[in-house]
């Protein structure tokens, strides 16, 4: 028996087959970073920019950001826009937690307030961008939640070594952020296997 | 004349322009700053001091707590001590010395103090008889101090801070304070935490609000204020005199062993303190007179705290929506000061006379302060002082007592923080001293002084800090003889940094 397809179930299906390709040619993108004018390649956040057209499920997944003896741990996170982070305070002192904008943009500042040991807050970050976290009472203390606008990100060891896996063929384009350096993009063409993308940042 | 005028509009317009390139260099703190405790815990000035020297609640608690953290201190150290034996040498006691512990690095702090002066004009007269001052003078007083401070383990604290130039207001140079203490030494006896310690050495008294450290460009006039019986002195011709000759200072640091303790989460403070007086010469090479006796201060107080998060109001700092903040408060309290002043005990003070000649004295004062989170405060103090007093007369050779040499007076401070690094001050310092006022020290009998002002937090370690002085009436005589009184006023503004 034949069942005979519409024209637009067929797109679908091809588009669908397509997809699970491209997805089976999934590939990793690793590479070192490094610095000039920088006092360490480490806390470098490496991401694939957002992809036109294409939009991405918020993961259920929830990283937490620790607040003991007296820092944030980890110092920079990377996560997928719409991701939900936790911040936990684990000091016997009082912290608060507040980003006084997201690359700049002062609309979007907030401040979690203060909670006690122990216990988390949530908060879900929509918008692509940097958040600088600040604790209003210790203000040596700081963080920063890179929101990335794909699934596909990392953050680079002391080394200044970062990997990015399951990146579905294509290409991308890779963009860097660092605390104290310019932003880097680099074009990067992903196949099957891994593709190797050395970056530079700079002061 | 024409140039004078010039440089006299000039010179102000310099200091104008000088502040104004100061706060312009404002920006908002980043932070790093820094003295021995900064290091100690890799943490900025600000969670201790919202407007340095004054502590905040954290910082109170710090200092109470012996200096260190009120909770899992040892987490938070990140420099390490030396051990003075291990933990487990405790159980070889007494047939081994104790251990303990030294900072592992030399808690070390620096501070300098740098004003700006600028005075308003003097009369004629005044400048004729010797007082001339000059209208600006850049960077005096100019001080720079040495404060060491820390831990010696679990129990002991210490602190040492030294002017090394001389000249700022309230230290003349030399040992502010030095002195150890016991930290919790009640637990020995099961009392709450840290509700009984005992301090040894040279120590500012456990006033309501501290001279030694305050934040301002001037003491606080009551805390400097002495007594002197009104009249001339004896000698000269004087054979007729008071005794009273009192050059006992409330806000000076002295030598002693205190006693005391803040239970109840620190909001119950209590102090008493035996202490040599400031008036005692033993020791100082003064031409003050030595005495055997020892004077004594008592100091309570009781702070209702007003948060209504009962959860925050046992916390350190109270929690709130943007962050931890000061508890809003409301302390009350009082103070007693009792000591003897001793003259004449060899003879030559006054001669003829026989005998040491002891005026008894006491100060009682009492305290008020609230506070607003850590955006407002409003504090004061009223002391009030008296001092026995004796009619000497050396050509009879006779001691009768006579009316005491009092004074009644106090201030009261407004704080307000238009941002954690821009603070507005306003502050009212009164005095009234019938004694003073005969002897030709004000317009009259209260003095009064208004010191509206500012401190900039250029950052968590480094303030720009202005004061204006509106002074009381001083008198002077002019050339026909006639008593006339104007104002020294002053607008002093300078920098102030920590390292």
């Amino acid at each position: 028996m034949y069942t005979r397809l519409s024209s637009g179930k067929a797109i679908a299906l091809s588009g669908a087959l397509l997809l699970l390709a491209a997805a089976s040619q999934a590939g990793d993108i690793k590479g070192k970073v490094s610095v000039q004018g920088i006092k360490s390649a480490e806390h470098i956040a490496v991401y694939v920019d957002a992809i036109p057209d294409k939009k991405f499920d918020p993961p259920a997944a929830k990283p937490v950001v620790d607040q003991t003896k007296m820092t944030f741990n980890p110092h920079v996170l990377v996560v997928q826009a719409g991701t939900t982070v936790e911040f936990l305070n684990n000091d016997p002192v009082g912290h608060n937690v507040y980003w006084p904008s997201i690359s700049g943009n002062k609309k979007l500042a907030h401040n979690l307030g203060t909670w006690p040991k122990g216990e988390k807050k949530s908060f879900q970050f929509n918008d692509a961008g940097v958040a600088g976290l600040l604790c209003n009472v210790h203000p040596e203390m700081n963080a920063y939640i890179v929101v990335s606008p794909t699934p596909y990100f990392a953050v680079t060891d002391k080394n200044g070594n970062y990997e990015i896996k399951n990146v579905p063929a294509g290409k991308y384009t890779l963009k860097t952020w660092s605390e104290d350096g310019k932003v880097t993009t680099q074009a990067v063409e992903v196949g099957a296997g891994t593709v190797t993308a050395d970056l530079t940042v700079k002061k | 004349m024409t140039v004078n005028r010039a440089s006299t509009r000039l010179v102000p317009g310099c200091i104008l322009l000088i502040t104004l390139l100061l706060v312009l260099l404002v920006k908002v703190p980043s932070g790093q700053a820094i003295p021995a405790f900064s290091r100690k815990y890799g943490t900025s000035c600000t969670t201790c001091h919202n407007n340095y020297p004054e502590l905040n609640d954290f910082g109170l608690a710090f200092k109470k707590n012996g200096f260190k953290f009120p909770k899992d201190d040892e987490t938070f150290v990140k420099q390490d001590a030396v051990l003075l034996g291990s933990k487990a040498q405790k159980e070889a006691f007494p047939e081994a010395v104790y251990p303990g512990e030294i900072p592992g690095t030399i808690p070390i702090a620096f501070r300098y103090e740098g004003n700006l002066v600028y005075s308003g004009a003097q009369p004629g007269a005044v400048i004729a008889n010797g007082g001339f001052v000059p209208r600006t003078d850049l960077f005096v007083p100019n001080t720079f101090t040495i404060i060491s401070a820390g831990s010696f383990g679990p129990n002991f604290s210490f602190w040492i801070d030294d002017d090394i130039s001389a000249g700022a207001t309230g230290a003349g140079g030399g040992l502010g304070d030095g002195w150890l203490k016991y930290n919790d030494l009640g637990h020995i006896f099961h009392l709450p935490l840290n509700a009984l310690n005992v301090r040894f050495g040279q120590f500012e008294l456990d006033l309501p609000f501290t001279n030694a450290r305050t934040p301002y460009l001037s003491g606080y006039d009551i805390l400097g204020e002495g007594a002197l019986a009104q009249g001339l002195p004896c000698g000269g011709g004087v054979v007729v005199c008071g005794t009273t000759n009192n050059p006992f200072i409330l806000g000076t640091p002295q030598r002693g062993i205190e006693f005391g303790g803040y239970p109840n989460n620190g909001n119950f403070v209590w102090s008493v303190a035996v202490v040599d007086g400031t008036n005692s010469a033993y020791g100082l090479g003064s031409a003050l007179t030595a005495r055997n006796s020892k004077d004594v201060y008592l100091h309570t107080s009781y702070q209702f705290n007003l948060e209504r998060d009962p959860e925050s109001r046992h916390a350190i700092q109270a929690a709130g929506a943007t962050g931890p903040h000061d508890h809003t408060s409301l302390r009350v309290g009082a103070f007693y000061y009792h000591g003897t002043n001793q003259q004449n005990s060899g003879g030559t003070l006054f001669p003829g006379i026989a005998g040491t000649i002891e005026d008894p004295f006491y100060r009682v004062g009492a305290e008020v302060r609230f506070k607003y989170r850590s955006k407002f405060e409003l504090y004061g103090v009223a002391l009030h002082s008296h001092d026995d007093n004796h009619l000497v007369d050396l050509e009879a050779g006779t001691v009768t007592k006579t009316n005491a040499v009092t004074s009644t007076g106090g201030f009261v401070v407004g704080n307000y923080w238009i941002f954690p690094w821009l603070i507005a001050d306003m502050r009212y310092d009164f005095v009234n001293s019938p004694s003073d006022f005969v002897n030709g020290v004000s317009e009259a009998r209260t003095r009064n002084r208004f010191s509206p002002g500012y401190q900039i937090l250029v950052r968590a370690n480094i303030k720009v800090v202005g004061e204006y002085q509106r002074h009381w009436g001083v008198p002077y005589q002019n050339a026909a003889g006639s008593t006339l009184f104007y104002r020294p006023n002053t607008f002093v503004t300078g920098i102030d940094y920590v390292f």
